[in-house]
């Protein structure tokens, strides 16, 4: 905006100081003519050649040139302020939009975690409930193996303590009782299956 | 005359001496061999009567137990027929004891044997240490176990019960 303005101004001045050499030239032509016409105006030509000689117009241009230098600079002055507050404003819409941004991200990266870290709370909760339910599970399970084990076991055992008995009576007597002691029981057992042995015998193949 | 029918129609028996089929054939041999003897006897001195040469106990106590004088011919038919008789239908029982019986022993058991079962029964040892007492009777077809261990196995409930109320 500050750019166009110093343009803008410029382009017066410019304009201004043409708008001048025109007036001095065609006021020199007029001059002329009238010189021309008559006599008294070729004099007062003369004078204003007098007048507005080389030297005062060298003058004036020293002047113009001067003021237009003059002008330049204010405005070039004007354009180095205008231009240092538009870098401290985009400085600061700079300093505040990165910050803002900077804050949004850093708030949208904030409300990530904090999501991310409520997800693995809720699925480490989920993992130790599941655990505790199997733990649970395999805790009954393996107490009632045991359990059946241990019924199963004692039965096992009611079953065959009385065989264990019986294979001990009988390794721990051995041969040890006399034949001869057991001749009336030998013969009171074949008394008793007489009969049988009998048949077996009579009928027997 | 009489008396001889009387003896011609008894049966032989068999001495308890003879337990078993083994001691049959030892007879039979014996019995052969002394066939033989008196015939090459009765070959070399034909005038005078032979002499019954020494036998065994087992030949003495069957015909002692028979009153048979084997220096007659027909007699000694007769015992052979007899033996035959015995080793071709004689009915075998076969008793498993826990040891090695003595003669004694097993001669009370095959006189029971023959006297209560059958009078030409023979009897066929085995032994079994594992039975700890008492005896398994195999006949024709059938097992009798008569020993400790079976009679413990018949029993193992009471047994069971009987532990089960002093571990209770």
């Amino acid at each position: 905006m500050t750019i166009w303005w110093l343009i803008f101004t410029l382009s017066l001045i410019l304009a201004g100081g043409l708008a001048f050499l025109w007036v001095v030239i065609h006021v020199g032509r007029g001059d002329v003519h009238r010189k021309v016409a008559g006599t008294y105006q070729d004099l007062a030509s003369h004078d204003v050649e007098h007048i507005f000689n080389d030297e005062f117009r060298e003058e004036l241009r020293n002047r113009g040139r001067l003021h237009f230098e003059k002008i330049l600079g204010e405005n070039a002055m004007f354009l180095q302020q205008d231009l240092r507050l538009t870098t401290a404003q985009l400085n600061d819409y700079m300093k505040d939009e990165i910050s803002r941004q900077l804050k949004e991200a850093f708030t949208n990266y904030e409300q990530a975690i904090t999501d991310a870290k409520q997800l693995a709370v809720d699925s480490i909760a989920k993992t130790k409930t599941v655990i505790d339910e199997q733990r649970q599970a395999l805790g009954a399970q393996l107490q009632k193996e045991i359990e059946d084990e241990r019924a199963r076991r004692i039965d096992r055992f009611d079953k065959h303590m009385a065989e264990v008995v019986n294979h001990w009576i009988v390794t721990a007597i051995g041969d040890q009782i006399d034949l001869n002691d057991q001749l009336e029981y030998i013969l009171g057992e074949l008394e008793t299956n007489k009969a049988a042995i009998i048949e077996d015998i009579t009928n027997g193949a | 005359m009489a008396h001889e029918t009387a003896k011609a129609q008894k049966p032989m028996m068999l001495p308890t001496l003879v337990f078993g089929l083994p001691e049959v054939h030892r007879l039979q041999r014996e019995l052969e061999a002394l066939e033989q003897y008196l015939a090459q006897a009765a070959l070399r001195n034909k005038d005078s009567a032979p002499v019954l040469p020494h036998t065994s106990r087992l030949l003495e106590a069957l015909a002692t137990e028979n009153r048979l004088n084997l220096l007659q011919p027909e007699t000694r038919i007769q015992l052979r027929a007899f033996l035959k008789l015995v080793v071709d239908s004689a009915p075998m029982v076969h008793i498993s004891f826990a040891a090695d019986p003595s003669s004694a022993f097993t001669a009370k058991v095959v006189a029971w044997l023959r006297s209560n079962i059958h009078p030409l029964a023979l009897l066929q040892l085995g032994l079994q240490p594992n039975i700890a007492a008492g005896c398994i009777v195999r006949t024709t077809n059938k097992t009798f176990d008569f020993s400790l261990r079976e009679r413990l196995k018949t029993q193992e409930e009471s047994l069971a019960a009987a532990l089960q109320g002093v571990v209770q």
